[in-house]
């Protein structure tokens, strides 16, 4: 039991920095979809970056930065130039997913036995992870997932507490008054998408290095697409993101203690791989009233 | 109005040059020659007769697939799940192709696996649209995770009912020869299916821009509200739009076994799904485009392949090719918008000088 919720904290690492960094650019009015491509961009860049450097922090850093990279091409597009949000996104993902393949062949060519790295190891904190029940669970964890503890209260703060946050929220409902109150609208969106693409990068980053120590380019498989998918089951508020990320990361632990318990004789594996997509089709269709912001996906135009 | 066609044409046109043009620069990086390579690939493709028809078999899904967005798309709506209607398609051809075996064969064979191809992938389909009727749920979401579904779907009936007898691959049996799609032209792979696929698109066109379920289509595209003063029920389009989606992608899915495969490979064609949406992008949703964009498409694939083997140049290339491509058609929209801004204003001032 203790395995499997420390298990379920670790899957839902990822998914919590990636819905969360949807929730704040999809506040400014900005849909992030490039996640997919931003996280598997991530995942590879961290790969690369760890195994030349033989450095997980390298690594990590080399995911933030590529992370960047597609957002500022996807911000460009979408905030600057105005163009549709969702046809962008589709061709930065199609983009990305052969780089990463045509990247990886002509780096490591095509390796006998998969290239590895360590990857990230557990760092218990000293007496807390001793608490019976609650320290293996909460303590006893990687770093990103001890980065992912802070997420959420920074991203709440920031979006409900602060100046920034009102602009951002405003970006999002009412650009119009923002551009009034002299502040630019555009330039809100376009850092909103930089912060997504820089934690999507993290959280691709350990898919390949904090989990698998190794990368393939179906690595991330829809995951990326999973965290757009919670911020909008989460209400586009990141209490709602946390709730939405820890059912899912209980969801894929349960999913790996079966498979791994011999479970698949009761209930097909693949059932196990597809529930947390059903979930999510059955929590999209479940969720009625949504609290959309009013000029998500809308590009900003200047009367005049 | 025709100032506006040519700068389509031109503006898409430069795109694909600029698109290619960004892929040679990833060749350079590599020290790798883009000229020899781009020459190689297009003097690959016209080599024989086999590579050339070749072009045209790839080409067969990705016309349907880009269909199976452009249709939904011209309703306003998002179809990212073509891939899984896709892979609903072939498993429903598989089942009926391996269950009608021998006994049926010839035109009324095929004419029952594809029937029932797209009727279950319609019906997949169709749940899109219907969640999106009855619970608004959000489209692009929930076709987006039924793709996955699909593939596990798919995945589970070929380590069970559907292995081939061997028990060894995650693979059906080989179909009845009597259920190949017949070849159209001897010597190469092309088969029927990629006429199948033209027809299917001027029906398409015919229907969007012929008929008065089309214009309701496009009516709920354009202006929702203006739909709903006019009486047209938009929850009816969405279920239809999306049956149609899944219909047309499930096509693709009886093409690729029974034409190509004659057997369901597990997780083949992985990017027919999104190549389609880059093509309906490409052609601006518009059904012809969409064949010239797919033969486009194809002929990229079958010589980044060839071009792959021969030079050393990964064939993935053709991915980041088609990627680059669709950003600078993305692009031109852009410059198109500005160019066609930039004329009204010289007209107006053209006749405010009168």
């Amino acid at each position: 039991m203790i395995q499997l919720l420390a298990n379920a904290l670790l899957m839902s690492t990822p998914l919590l920095f990636g819905s969360v960094a949807e929730v704040m650019a999809e506040r400014s009015g900005m849909m992030v979809t490039a996640i997919e491509g931003i996280f598997l961009i991530g995942a590879f860049a961290g790969f690369v970056g760890a195994f030349a450097a033989k450095s997980l922090a390298i690594g990590l850093l080399a995911a933030v930065g590529s992370g960047l990279a597609v957002a500022a091409l996807y911000g460009w597009i979408t905030v600057y130039l105005k163009q549709h949000q969702v046809v962008t996104g589709t061709a930065i993902n199609i983009l990305v997913s052969g780089l990463c393949a045509f990247l990886l062949r002509v780096f490591f060519g095509v390796p006998i036995i998969p290239l590895t790295v360590e990857p990230l190891k557990r760092l218990p904190i000293p007496f807390l992870s001793g608490i019976p029940g609650l320290g293996p669970v909460l303590f006893d964890q990687n770093v990103i997932t001890y980065a992912a503890y802070a997420v959420v209260p920074i991203a709440w703060f920031v979006l409900y507490r602060t100046s920034l946050g009102l602009s951002i929220r405003s970006a999002g409902e009412n650009p119009e008054a923002v551009d009034v109150a002299g502040q630019d609208v555009n330039a809100i969106r376009f850092n909103l998408v930089l912060v997504a693409g820089a934690m999507g990068g993290v959280a691709g980053a350990f898919y390949s290095i904090g989990y698998l120590g190794m990368f393939t380019t179906n690595i991330i498989g829809g995951r990326g697409w999973i965290a757009f998918a919670i911020c909008f089951l989460g209400n586009w508020n990141p209490l709602g993101a946390l709730a939405g990320t820890l059912v899912f990361g209980v969801a894929e632990a349960v999913a790996i203690s079966m498979q791994s318990s011999g479970g698949g004789q009761l209930v097909p594996n693949e059932l196990l791989i597809a529930m947390p997509y059903i979930l999510t089709i059955v929590l999209t269709i479940a969720r009625r009233s949504f609290n959309v912001p009013g000029k998500l996906g809308v590009p900003y135009m200047k009367e005049g | 109005m025709k100032a506006r066609y040519l700068d389509l044409f031109l503006s898409v046109a430069a795109a694909i040059l600029l698109g290619l043009g960004a892929s040679a620069v990833v060749m350079l990086f590599l020290g790798k020659d883009p000229i020899a390579a781009y020459g190689l690939l297009a003097s690959s493709v016209i080599r024989d007769k086999y590579t050339f028809a070749d072009i045209f078999v790839k080409a067969a899904p990705l016309i349907l697939t880009a269909l199976a967005f452009a249709v939904p798309y011209k309703a306003s709506l998002f179809n990212i799940g073509a891939q899984g209607q896709f892979y609903i398609g072939a498993l429903v051809a598989s089942a009926a192709s391996l269950a009608l075996g021998n006994k049926v064969s010839g035109a009324v064979g095929l004419v029952v696996v594809f029937l029932a191809a797209v009727a279950a992938g319609g019906l997949w389909g169709s749940f899109v649209g219907f969640a999106k009727a009855k619970f608004k749920a959000n489209e692009f979401l929930v076709s987006m995770m039924s793709t996955y579904v699909a593939l596990a779907f798919m995945n589970y009936l070929l380590r069970t009912a559907l292995m081939e007898t061997k028990h060894e691959y995650p693979q059906t049996d080989s179909f009845a020869q009597g259920l190949w799609l017949p070849l159209v032209v001897g010597g190469t792979r092309l088969h029927l299916g990629f006429v199948l696929a033209v027809l299917i698109a001027l029906a398409v066109w015919l229907v969007i821009y012929r008929t008065g379920f089309g214009y309701r289509v496009r009516v709920v595209g354009l202006n929702p509200d203006a739909a709903r003063l006019a009486g047209i029920d938009s929850r009816a389009t969405y279920v239809a739009t999306f049956f149609i989606a899944g219909a047309l992608a499930a096509a693709a899915g009886f093409t690729e076994t029974n034409g190509v495969q004659h057997m369901l490979v597990q997780g083949f064609n992985p990017g027919l799904g999104a190549e389609g949406i880059g093509i309906a992008i490409l052609a601006n949703a518009n059904p012809i485009g969409i064949v010239f964009a797919s033969i486009l498409f194809g002929a990229l694939k079958v010589g980044g392949v060839i071009m792959g083997q021969m030079s050393g140049i990964p064939a993935s290339i053709v991915e980041i090719m088609e990627g680059t491509v669709m950003i600078f058609v993305i692009l031109s929209y852009f410059a198109r918008a500005k160019l066609e801004g930039s004329r009204e204003k010289r007209e107006l001032r053209r006749r405010m000088a009168q």
